[in-house]
């Protein structure tokens, strides 16, 4: 596995926790249910997209993320099993 | 097969599966090629009936075309992403397995819309691929090079436009061919590199699933498809321009804004309903004058005698009088329609999504939910896309309460009686605000039940909410309008049989038998229906309800809409006079005489919020829940919810009245 030193400069989070309009990559989809993350692989959430967060609602939650040319919405406690670093 | 209706399969004896994610134009692809008529929309799973056309080929030949459900991997957990592997194993009673699929992706959107290609790949089907929507990626400044692509996935690919039908003639060629010549691509399993360690638990799972269930393995192979993807994607498309157009536009941003979202949707929503009475009123009033004028005209034209009485007292006034509702019917499926094709449905879904997770539900359960208030059989059908059983049994059971537009009559006729059209600080209609109040009453007694239920009934299962937005777009007024126009054909097909039948039997039944010689009294109280309706008065007395009404209830449980026809035709029978008025006048009249008061009509619009009574939802509900228990379980509770709301009203209100 590449373990580059460059992208280590900020430290990872889960995506529950990043700010409106901050860009991401994802790093590891941790801890999830096999449905779920079937669900989240189909949608493109892999280790090495990009993402940005693009609205939050009330409370964070839905939280509505663009990756690969579309918008998606998901929960918190979904985007909780998301680590990403901010770019 | 000797079943007369397959020889259609003779005449096309060959079969083709759509396959494609939600949103990538699949549908409105499936209706270019078929020319039939179906329903399009703006929204993630919304395919939730298996479609199937006859597709003309060049060469006069034809072939089947089955239109699935939308989805966005092979081994996806909800009920219409089920359907598509297992109608690709051939394991849907009545269909072999398809001798082609045509797979439809979004030019716009490729690398998402690759990975259910590259998982078609490794079944071995023989494929043609269809990039869509070429006119948005060309404004968007995409290229997509077909060649380069076929080339790279070994698969024929065409680049179409379905809405403009660009396209289709070089596709209908490409699919003639695959369907003579079939060749499987020689990609299968091209994302795995041979020399991956992994390589060996891959190729010995089945690509139609079972899935496995391993996450190293899952999020391992999700991530070298999309790198196999992202290597093709780059080496056969190109961005020309980048100048960072916003992902999300400012109108975008500013329907799902934290402070503004909830308040612009309460807004639209406010506006519907004020339409559906002040836009429908002029052409209400020309359709029930015409109504009034044929009664009239059919009585004095007509000789005297049963016939005569049948057609003026019975079938014109029983009819008519639910034909007068098309005009709202047609202006509620046109502001759905209209919301559905623009994608502010799952704008809606995101602002909802907080307030639905409090009551046990989901977001998406908002899509069944609005579906509902048009009409509840679509919407339990599109629960289909909810993945966990018991949100879905959840959201079935409670959307026969979202007041839908059969029971618009019910009110319409009730609120324009009983409502004074005065204006509520100075420009909201009290009758639109009134008929909003039974919506919403709809609504909050749904989101007890569904959290009763869920806390009660339904054991805690681990649910997520993963959805696409699908982008703004400007609806296209022709798919409105034909989702309009199948609405009310339904509905007028409804009042020409089961309205039709009610209103011929509810005639018959207040019409026989004639009282006697010297009988004072109301006639219809005579009659069989009078009977009825005095035998069961006494239950319905503490609701406010009269033998009259009693009937009018017991008759409309095929179908809401006939309450108004039973009314209209009771009141035209037992009315002495040979004039046939409107049922809201006959209604004022009897206001003012004192026999039908305002309470009582309040209380009977909370009944209908409640009251369980359509035949079609019951046998819907029996169908998707598999169960005769949640079926009675639904027409029982909610009737006894009814009387019991009904009881509350008129109850509370003629303490406060007195």
């Amino acid at each position: 596995m590449e373990n580059s030193a460059t992208t280590l400069i900020k430290e990872e989070k889960a995506l529950s926790s990043v700010r409106v309009g901050q860009k991401a990559m994802i790093s590891a989809i941790k801890s999830c249910p096999a449905e779920l993350l079937h669900k989240l692989v189909s949608m493109g959430i892999v280790a090495g997209s990009e993402v940005t967060v693009t609205q939050r609602g009330f409370f964070g939650s839905p939280i509505n993320i663009h990756l690969l040319g579309s918008v998606l919405s998901l929960r918190s406690a979904e985007a909780a099993h998301i680590q990403v670093q901010p770019l | 097969m000797t079943d007369i209706t397959t020889t259609a399969d003779d005449d096309c004896p060959k079969s083709i599966a759509l396959v494609g994610n939600p949103n990538c134009g699949k549908t409105t692809l499936f209706n270019g090629l078929t020319g039939s008529r179906y329903k399009v929309a703006n929204y993630p799973g919304v395919t939730v009936e298996r479609k199937e056309g006859s597709l003309p080929l060049p060469h006069g030949s034809c072939a089947r075309i089955v239109d699935l459900p939308g989805t966005y991997a092979l081994v996806g957990s909800s009920l219409d992403e089920k359907i598509v592997t297992q109608f690709l194993r051939g394991e849907i009673a009545g269909n072999s397995t398809p001798d082609l699929v045509v797979a439809v992706v979004d030019a716009t959107n490729l690398e998402r819309n690759l990975f259910l290609i590259s998982e078609l790949l490794d079944t071995g089907y023989p494929i043609v691929l269809a990039i869509n929507m070429m006119d948005a990626a060309e404004r968007a400044g995409i290229k997509v090079y077909g060649e380069l692509l076929s080339r790279a996935l070994d698969i024929p690919v065409v680049p179409i436009t379905a809405r403009t039908k660009s396209g289709f003639s070089t596709l209908l060629n490409e699919i003639t061919k695959a369907l003579e010549t079939p060749a499987p691509s020689s990609k299968k399993l091209a994302w795995v590199p041979p020399e991956h360690p992994l390589r060996q638990t891959i190729e010995a799972l089945s690509p139609l699933g079972p899935a496995s269930s391993d996450a190293n393995v899952i999020t391992t192979i999700g991530s070298l498809r999309y790198a196999w993807i992202r290597a093709i994607v780059r080496k056969t498309t190109s961005q020309s321009s980048n100048d960072d157009v916003p992902v999300v536009s400012p109108l975008d941003r500013l329907l799902t804004s934290r402070i503004w979202g909830l308040p612009i949707m309460l807004g639209i929503f406010g506006v519907i309903f004020q339409a559906i009475f002040l836009w429908a009123q002029l052409p209400m009033e020309v359709i029930s004058g015409a109504v009034d004028t044929l009664s009239a005209r059919a009585s004095s034209v007509l000789p005297p005698g049963i016939l005569t009485s049948l057609i003026a007292e019975g079938i014109i006034p029983g009819v008519g009088n639910v034909v007068v509702f098309v005009p709202q019917i047609a202006i509620l499926f046109f502001c759905i329609g209209f919301l559905e094709d623009s994608g502010y449905l799952s704008r809606a879904a995101f602002l909802l999504d907080n307030f639905m997770r409090k009551v046990g539900l989901q977001g998406r359960a908002f899509i069944p939910l609005l579906s509902s208030f048009a009409c509840a059989v679509p919407g339990i059908l599109s629960t289909r896309s909810i993945p966990t059983r018991s949100d879905r049994l959840a959201t079935i059971m409670i959307a026969p309460l979202m007041s839908c537009s059969a029971r618009l009559p019910v009110y319409a006729v009730l609120i324009a009686a009983f409502i004074p059209p005065t204006l509520v600080a100075g420009f909201i209609s009290l009758q639109g605000l009134v008929l909003l109040g039974m919506y919403i009453l709809g609504v909050v007694g749904a989101c007890v039940v569904a959290w009763l239920l869920k806390k009660c009934l339904l054991w805690k299962e681990s649910c997520f909410y993963v959805m696409e937005m699908p982008p703004l777009r400007k609806p296209i007024l022709r798919i409105i309008l034909r989702g309009v126009y199948d609405s009310v054909a339904s509905f007028l097909k409804n009042a020409t049989t089961i309205i039709l039948a009610c209103s011929v039997i509810v005639w018959f039944l207040a019409s026989y038998p004639k009282p006697e010689l010297g009988y004072q009294g109301n006639p219809v109280q005579a009659s069989y229906a009078g009977r009825l309706g005095t035998a069961i008065e006494p239950a319905i007395k503490p609701l406010g309800f009269n033998w009259e009404i009693g009937i009018a209830i017991l008759s409309s449980f095929p179908a809401r809409e006939v309450f108004v026809t039973t009314l209209s035709t009771i009141y035209n029978i037992s009315d002495d006079d040979d004039e046939n008025t409107g049922l809201v006048k006959t209604l004022q009249e009897r206001n003012q005489a004192g026999l039908f008061s305002t309470l009582t009509a309040l209380s009977l619009m909370v009944f209908y919020v409640f009251a369980c009574m359509c035949m079609s939802t019951l046998a819907v509900c029996k169908r998707e829940t598999g169960s005769w228990g949640w079926t009675f379980g639904m027409f029982g509770y909610m009737t006894a919810l009814a009387y019991v709301a009904s009881f509350t009203v008129f109850q509370l209100g003629s303490l406060f009245l007195k």
